[in-house]
């Protein structure tokens, strides 16, 4: 529609649809050779840096659930990491206790995950700002004793271990390559979900909860039904996040979801860029490799570098890595046309 | 058939009581304005009408009750609601800003209809469709918190001090473009303003609001020639 428009008038066009598509091929562009970098990068590196990289895409898939109720519905959770170690656990088990394959679990921890999430999120999300911040911090520390308590199914303190994923022979692939590629995919299929939700009516209504919560309310949006929708979608990604987290590491123990994960998939996605689609994946790689790098120089050090690099970046970019990232591409002078 | 008739509203914030029981009617078709001081209840009467605030009494709008239902029945019972301060969605696009006023209703082929009938009243809005909404001028958003407003194609149309911090030659077109709206599309109009010559020019009917009560009512001239009136909002004639 707009296309022919602009075709026929030659005169005074508006400069801002020129510039949002300049930026959408940058966008693509951009895209197709990190994933070109991401098919490719497997086969280049050693096996414990594929690790590392599966783990960027395991935190980069919560992330993208965090992202959907921070980012775009403007809600807070300090809690995510509760709903990850619930879908890590729920494949744990059914891997365990079950003998469930393993691609079956996946699944199921994303329904589990989103039916405590929806079942949470109904009273949560009548509450908004500390209020909700705090409720959310308390499923996170609930968490713990809970897994610990019992005992029968959880494996209790000990954990569950588990024999991780082996590749189809046919695959010709090492076993840290293949646990990469099933992470890819389902960060790929879950970046691909969450992008074309975003365009829906549905992504404009959780827009409109997150920037005019009055404006959005007179306009039909049920506040409370998109709050705890958001809420539930954010739980289920981070259930899927977690039962890949399980094949990955083949070992599940209550001390590996204590709160300090929540707060630092909050600060990863809020370092990454709240409302942004790159922003999880570059918070992935924030929560993957700042607190490794950083216990390097100092045990106490990941919680002061931590804290220093989120004070940094919301005064230098509010808009987190990937909003200075679309800064500077839009900086980029443009061929006249 | 579709007249507003608002009976015994009472409505309030908590324990604090805001409207004492408010009775007028509006003739579909018509513009009705409120006026009044600071703090009298006319953007809590508004927010009463679209499900927003608690409320006793009634307010049909044709036969159907509103008050009571929350505002999402409201919105799909054809009330459009432009709150005080435009409510503009600031990061979002012009068209998808456009498009949430549409929340509501189905059928595209009608929406996308409804869409460029809305550039007709307000052009300026066509050419920054893709733009952000926040980077518009305060009358251009309130240009595009009207068309969004008319996107729920409404048959009632609360306007709250859609006046507020423009320009007065901004404000009369803006009035200009009211009085077109309701001509054109019969849609029924409740507007509260503080520029009481303006909406009076546009109104048929008039009430003023004082500490939560209707004090006066009568027809637009009737209000214009009161004195007290004509003291206290218009600011000429002793």
């Amino acid at each position: 529609m707009t296309e022919s428009t602009k075709t026929d008038e030659k005169t005074s066009a508006p400069p801002a649809p020129v510039r949002t598509s300049a930026v959408a091929r940058w966008r693509w562009g951009a895209l197709a050779v990190l994933l070109v970098l991401a098919v490719y990068a497997p086969f280049q590196l050693a096996p414990f840096y594929v690790f590392q990289l599966t783990m960027v895409l395991v935190y980069a898939v919560a992330l993208l659930g965090l992202n959907l109720l921070v980012g775009h519905a403007g809600q807070i959770s300090l809690g995510h990491g509760a709903f990850f170690a619930i879908g890590a656990y729920t494949a744990a088990i059914l891997m365990e206790r079950e003998a469930l394959p393993y691609p079956l679990t996946l699944p199921v921890a994303a329904a589990v995950a989103f039916l405590i999430g929806l079942g949470l999120g109904v009273p949560a999300m009548r509450l908004r700002g500390l209020y909700l911040a705090l409720v959310t911090l308390a499923i996170a520390i609930f968490l713990v004793p809970l897994l610990k308590r019992f005992e029968e199914l959880t494996g209790g303190s000990m954990g569950l271990t588990l024999a991780k994923p082996q590749p189809p022979a046919w695959t010709g692939l090492a076993e840290d390559q293949w646990l990469y590629f099933i992470a890819l995919i389902v960060a790929v299929g879950a970046f691909l979900l969450v992008a074309s939700l975003l365009r829906s009516r549905v992504g404009r209504a959780l827009h409109a909860v997150r920037d005019n919560e009055i404006a959005a309310e007179v306009m039909g949006v049920r506040l409370s039904f998109y709050k705890t929708l958001a809420f539930a979608w954010s739980a289920m990604l981070a259930g899927v996040a977690g039962s890949v987290y399980t094949w990955v590491i083949g070992f599940v123990s209550p001390d590996s979801f204590t709160v300090n994960l929540s707060i630092n998939l909050l600060a990863g996605i809020v370092v990454g860029g709240l409302g942004s689609l790159s922003g999880p994946v570059l918070g992935g790689l924030f929560v993957m490799f700042v607190p490794s790098i950083s216990q390097d120089i100092n045990d106490a050090a990941p919680g002061v570098i931590f804290g220093l690099l989120i004070i940094a970046v919301m005064y230098v970019a509010p808009t987190g890595l990937a909003g200075l990232a679309g800064r500077l591409i839009k900086k980029i002078p443009r061929k006249k046309e | 058939m579709s007249d507003l008739v608002v009976d015994g509203l009472v409505a309030g914030y908590g324990d604090v009581r805001v409207l004492h029981g408010v009775s007028f009617t509006v003739r579909q078709g018509e513009v009705c304005a409120i006026l009044g001081p600071n703090g009298a209840g006319k953007t809590t009467l508004l927010r009463a009408l679209s499900g927003m605030v608690r409320t006793r009494g009634t307010a049909t709008l044709g036969g159907t009750e509103l008050a009571g239902r929350s505002p999402d029945t409201v919105a799909r019972l054809g009330v459009a609601h432009v709150p005080e301060g435009r409510g503009t969605f600031m990061p979002l696009t012009v068209e998808d800003n456009l498009r949430l006023g549409a929340f509501v209703r189905r059928g595209r082929a009608e929406v996308e209809a409804d869409l460029e009938r809305i550039f007709t009243y307000f052009p300026v809005l066509k050419t920054r469709l893709k733009q952000e909404a926040g980077s518009l001028s305060g009358g251009e958003q309130q240009m595009l918190a009207l068309g969004r407003a008319l996107m729920l194609r409404p048959r009632l149309l609360l306007l709250d001090e859609p006046s507020l911090g423009l320009a007065p030659l901004v404000t009369r077109e803006l009035f200009r473009i009211v009085q077109a709206i309701n001509a054109e599309e019969q849609t029924t109009v409740v507007v509260v303003e503080q520029n009481a010559h303006l909406a009076l020019g546009i109104a048929q009917q008039a009430h003023v609001l004082e500490t939560g009560r209707i004090v006066l009512s009568g027809t637009a001239e009737d209000i214009r020639a009161d004195e007290q009136v004509a003291q206290s909002y218009l600011g000429y004639r002793v």
